[in-house]
């Protein structure tokens, strides 16, 4: 292998990321309930030597409005533990990573199930861990609000700790003490064997200042939203400072934002293609979506073509809504112009162009030291899975940017992340 | 006697399921063995092939100093969803504690495998108290008798309902009209209760057969009305009693308004070595329980081992079926249809 390779994740969201995917000619409407589609988008991404699949979660049907909802594919679909186990058995090499929520879940549970989906895929097994800010969410856990950010992080924390104990068979209340905290008490080691990568891949997203530092001391891997080079490579850099004061290395952590590519043959069937996309987008689902994002309800009440409102500091996804924000200001976009742009890839970076041109972008944010590999982000599935790995892999591959085959078994290995003591 | 000449008289078949339970094999086979998922795989699929009805994935409660979980080293959900890509007809039914889960991630766990099975699950509560798991799940003061119960009764009350927040043609796909589903056909669950309230509705779609199938054990007394009103199946341990509480759990089925049908009562049965050396005897033991109605099938508890399996299947199997106690084959692919359940049918 030559020099520093990038590594990259597929990222399987319903019918597609695009939030009108799901009425594309070319996108899979029934993904949601049919598991031989996913077999397929997985076999699909190990061919192309993806180090990963992703699934992102939430437990409830994201969108209150039923009406909005009711125009989306994404109110069902696979729980993605049960959906990555299916998985496991069906695929060799490619890492598994799904999402769960330290708000909802408890770390004795969480800590063995993603262990056995690791003995499942024989070390391929990894967790994305999130706080969870969605009163959606939290009214089907009996909870009344939304707890305070730094509340959530402090049992995030705890969880993520004692999680990271019973993988290395460090808490045993038997020949030692067990774990009893703020949150949470466990007892017992875990009945399963060590994980055969040594411990699942820890995963985080959140970019808060509380997210990068709970990041900084946990994660293995770290997806993160950034539009610009300048914003991802001072988010990268940021991370990178934080690691330490924690005992750590910067290769340590990969960072890995999102990519939303929209690629083809020639830059203008790559428009007509993105173009087609968001002429599919009703007005009001993307205004349902931007304002979720914003974390505000009455966004519909400003006129659709006017800018932006002011808005209040929100106690739910900090970053995410000042990334909006920036961004409306500086392109000078009206709330329908922003909720196409948002819907069309949820906040994450778009690049729209040939094989070539997409290689470049990648290629430019890598060696410029603000990523360390991408989360790619297809439009639809499985025609956009199709076309990323079929047209920009093999040219990422032409310049020495991506692996040709696999050379380890584990997720571990992919990534290039020691195997924990 | 609800039962006798309506069930038996119409020909119904015996159910049969094997129990796949840890720590069961002689220890020089659970100390050689890793996790060994094809293993699994290949036990699950002979049990297919012998037409048995299910497959019940026990998961372990850890308890301090006891025997790890070596001979099925899978939590018991991730395994169900992992066998079910390697069959395609046999039911599977994993062991989940109301203790260790909350309803919601339950039910939607659950929904999802009976998607990915295409109607093949089932959930395997146990009303047995105070469970040891408890004090890794925060909850080391554990829980009074009365409070278990309660808590249980409601945990189910939640999960069936959630299971049944989409209706079966929700779902229109109208990518022309734009419309993915029909929101008259989405019920929020709006629960609140005394340990748990939940809005709903889950974000899986209807199960493939109307809902998973709910399997209940470790019943007494006044669990009995529970299991009446809301299980598919119940799995009773003590033969001498079996045919008592069966007739008691039917009767109670039809005062709560349900058919007698509705619920399959299984008796637990633990053949072991005998199979091999008397196999006509256990065959004669099984075709005397269930033609004495005391139950519709057998629940059989065995180490996860082939050989064992094929003591079963290739001794014991065939004389029952000779004897026409049991289907030849699958009907069709829904565990519900196996069972002879049939969704709302009976509520």
């Amino acid at each position: 292998m030559s020099g520093r390779q990038m590594k990259l994740g597929a990222f399987l969201w319903a019918t597609g990321h695009h939030i009108a995917a799901w009425r594309h000619p070319q996108a899979h409407v029934t993904a949601g309930v049919d598991i031989d589609h996913y077999i397929q988008l997985a076999r699909t991404a190990e061919a192309a030597k993806f180090d990963m699949i992703f699934c992102e979660d939430a437990a409830g049907v994201r969108e209150a409005n039923v009406n909005i909802a009711s125009q989306t594919s994404r109110s069902i679909g696979f729980e993605p533990i049960s959906l990555l186990a299916a998985l496991a058995v069906q695929t060799s090499r490619i890492g598994l990573v799904s999402t769960a929520s330290t708000s909802y879940n408890e770390p004795y549970g969480l800590a063995r199930t993603f262990l056995s989906l690791d003995h499942l895929s024989g070390g391929r097994a990894g967790w994305n861990l999130v706080t969870s800010a969605s009163p959606i969410e939290a009214a089907n856990f009996g909870s009344t609000g939304l707890r305070p950010h730094a509340d959530r992080y402090e049992r995030a924390r705890e969880f993520a700790a004692v999680v990271t104990a019973l993988w290395r068979g460090k808490l045993d209340g038997v020949s030692g003490p067990g774990h009893d905290g703020r949150s949470f008490s466990v007892r017992d080691p875990l009945d399963l064997q060590r994980s055969p990568q040594g411990a699942p891949v820890m995963v985080q997203a959140g970019a808060s200042d509380e997210g990068r530092d709970l990041a900084a001391r946990t994660a293995d891997v770290v997806f993160t939203a950034a539009q610009t080079f300048e914003e991802a490579k001072a988010f990268y850099d940021d991370l990178k400072r934080r690691l330490p004061a924690y005992g750590r290395e910067p290769d340590d952590i990969k960072i890995m934002p999102g990519v939303a590519p929209v690629a083809a043959e020639t830059e203008s069937e790559a428009r007509e293609k993105y173009e087609e996309l968001q002429e599919l987008i009703p007005d009001d689902v993307g205004v349902a979506l931007l304002s979720s994002y914003l974390s505000i309800s009455d966004l519909w009440r400003y006129p659709i073509d006017g800018p932006l409102p002011e808005l209040p500091a929100s106690e739910g996804m900090q970053s995410r809504q000042a990334l909006v924000i920036e961004q409306s200001r500086r392109d000078n976009l009206s709330i329908r112009q922003l909720a196409r742009h948002f819907a069309g890839a949820r906040g994450h970076w778009r690049v729209v162009g040939t094989p070539a041109q997409i290689a470049d972008e990648l290629e430019a944010r890598f060696e410029g030291g603000a990523a360390d590999g991408f989360n790619v982000m297809p439009s639809y599935f499985p025609g956009e899975l199709y076309t990323f790995a079929a047209l920009v892999v093999p040219e990422l591959q032409r310049r020495g940017l991506f692996r040709k085959e696999y050379e380890g078994r584990t997720l571990r290995h992919h990534l290039g992340l020691k195997r924990p003591a | 006697m609800m039962r006798g000449s309506n069930d038996r008289g119409n020909g119904a078949a015996m159910k049969l399921a094997v129990s796949l339970r840890p720590g069961e094999a002689p220890s020089d086979v659970r100390a050689s063995a890793g996790p060994d998922f094809t293993l699994l795989a290949r036990f699950v699929q002979k049990a297919e092939a012998a037409g048995l009805d299910m497959v019940l994935l026990a998961d372990s409660a850890p308890v301090a100093g006891g025997p790890s979980n070596s001979q099925v080293p899978f939590e018991s959900t991730t395994l169900l969803a992992a066998l079910a890509t390697v069959t395609s007809k046999i039911g599977l039914v994993a062991a989940a504690s109301t203790v260790a889960h909350l309803p919601y991630n339950l039910a939607r766990r659950f929904a999802s495998l009976d998607v990915i099975s295409h109607g093949r699950a089932g959930w395997h509560a146990t009303m047995v108290p105070d469970p040891p798991e408890a004090a890794n799940f925060s909850r080391q003061e554990g829980f009074s008798r009365d409070d278990f119960r309660r808590r249980a009764e409601e945990f189910i009350g939640i999960v069936q309902g959630l299971w049944r927040g989409w209706d079966a043609d929700a779902l229109l796909f109208d990518q022309h009209g734009g419309r993915f589903f029909d929101p008259e056909k989405m019920h929020l669950l709006d629960h609140k209760g005394e340990f748990f309230s939940v809005r709903g509705p889950l974000n899986v779609a209807r199960s493939p057969q109307d809902t998973p199938v709910l399997v209940l054990s470790g019943l007494s007394g006044p669990d009995m009305d529970i299991g009446a009103r809301v299980a598919d199946v119940i799995l009773l341990d003590e033969p001498l009693v079996a045919g008592a509480k069966a007739d008691d759990l039917k009767r109670h089925a039809v005062a709560f308004g349900r058919n007698p049908g509705a619920i399959k009562v299984l008796m637990n049965v633990a053949p072991g070595a005998e199979m091999a050396a008397r196999p006509d005897v256990i065959a004669d033991r099984l075709e005397e329980s269930f033609r004495s109605n005391c139950c519709d099938g057998f629940n059989i508890l065995m180490p996860p081992l082939e050989s064992v399996l094929d003591d079963f299947v290739d001794l014991v199997l065939p004389k029952l079926r000779r004897r026409g106690l049991v289907h030849p084959d699958y009907r069709n692919a829904a565990l519900r249809s196996h069972l002879g359940l049939a969704g709302e049918e009976g509520r």
